[in-house]
């Protein structure tokens, strides 16, 4: 292992990363005066922001494998895998994002004596919300990879990172509005 | 070719949680890839993707959402802090990817590194192993000295008024947090990836979930203290 190579790689790849998370850190510093509002949002945010990623990551690594073993062609209409596949993400999303709003309901409840029910509204309605965007956002996007030539699997990693932390701040202060 | 269509339908007959005979027996015979044997039990035609995929990840889904969500109890601790000291804000997002990036680093080099015998149980005395120390150490020492940056003139161009005092110490918070994370990274993925492969696992499989979800969740932690210390 030489210490320059491993040094470049890494450090290239972080700032492109990095970058993202300013982005998002940015849209939360524009719209933390409404979310606020809601106590327990700062419980749920983490969890929040780890799920989409990690739904939306497993999807586009699941899409690539289909894509590239042939199971599955980049098309939307008559695909029988990515049917399942967004349906899976869609479910996982609701369960997942329901789950964490009662842990934040349950630990504000705790740990800050807040009884506040709206937070699992908000985080219901936060993680339809950000399917909404991610979902199509993650699909098309490994499609329009693979038909140019590229490995899905190098580029969709850190570009749902950072497409998920946005997406999930502004749903979750859509869904702050609504609720 | 009427065998090969014979065999590809009864792979896909098999139960998914059965590891049966005819999956190595196509793979010699064909020479068609394990991972593609292993794809067309999974979701072949008789297989329900949705219910496969959920099935599988829901409990790991929550799991590590749940841990992420321990770590915001610090977050909640401090949110008045928060809101008010907006270069935090902007910094908190970065730093979490950070962590999770490095952690995934480690974890999988440390897992080739004992594979390909570079540390053994000497760790300490591994040339790799130091290397990679400094890498991550140096790149995590720059990263962070970036963001501190970055999320204080973000902040200053949105309105907040930033003095001298609050960005040394929004940038002494971004450099110590990332360090003392670096640190814990390393010996999780060490103790971890020793004791795992010294049950004949595969690190790969467990290392990174547990570095990367430990990190995080210390990360919040870390980074609730600092801000209760520094402000």
């Amino acid at each position: 292992m030489t210490f320059w190579k491993d040094f470049d790689e890494i450090l290239t790849a972080e700032m492109a990363s990095i970058t993202g998370g300013l982005v998002a850190g940015t849209v939360l510093a524009f719209v933390v005066n409404k979310i606020e509002l809601i106590p327990a949002i700062f419980i749920l945010l983490p969890g929040f922001l780890e799920m989409r990623g990690n739904i939306s990551g497993s999807l586009s690594a699941r899409m690539s494998s289909a894509l590239f073993l042939g199971a599955a062609k980049p098309k939307v209409r008559k695909n029988r895998i990515l049917r399942g596949n967004v349906a899976a993400a869609i479910l996982l999303a609701v369960v997942v994002s329901t789950a964490l709003g009662f842990v934040a309901f349950f630990a504000n409840m705790v740990f800050f004596h807040v009884l506040d029910y709206r937070i699992i509204g908000v985080a219901l309605i936060a993680g339809v919300l950000s399917n909404l965007i991610e979902i199509p956002l993650t699909v098309f996007t490994t499609f329009w990879l693979f038909r140019h030539g590229h490995d899905p699997n190098n580029i969709m990693g850190p570009y749902v990172t950072t497409t998920g932390d946005i997406s999930s701040i502004l749903s979750i202060f859509l869904a702050v509005l609504i609720v | 070719m009427k065998g090969r269509k014979k065999l590809f339908q009864k792979i896909t007959k098999v139960r998914r949680h059965e590891h049966h005979p005819v999956l190595h027996h196509a793979h010699r015979k064909f020479g068609i890839s394990r991972k593609t044997l292993f794809y067309m039990k999974e979701y072949g035609p008789r297989s329900h993707v949705a219910h496969v995929i959920v099935k599988e990840s829901i409990k790991i889904l929550i799991m590590a959402s749940i841990i992420s969500s321990i770590g915001g109890i610090g977050m909640e601790a401090i949110s008045a802090k928060l809101v008010t000291i907006i270069p935090l804000l902007i910094l908190l997002p970065a730093l979490n990817d950070m962590v999770g990036d490095f952690g995934c680093i480690v974890s999988s080099k440390f897992t080739n590194m004992l594979y390909l015998g570079k540390v053994g149980t000497k760790w300490w005395r591994s040339r790799h192993l130091h290397t990679l120390f400094f890498v991550i150490l140096s790149t995590s020492f720059i990263t962070s000295v970036f963001i501190g940056v970055a999320a204080s003139v973000i902040s200053y161009w949105s309105g907040f008024a930033l003095t001298l005092d609050i960005f040394l110490k929004v940038l002494t918070i971004a450099v110590l947090a990332n360090i003392i994370l670096v640190a814990v990274i390393f010996c999780v993925s060490i103790i971890g990836g020793l004791g795992i492969y010294g049950k004949n696992e595969d690190p790969n499989n467990f290392l990174i979930p547990i570095t990367t979800s430990f990190a995080d969740l210390l990360n919040l932690a870390i980074f609730a203290i600092l801000v209760g210390m520094f402000f």
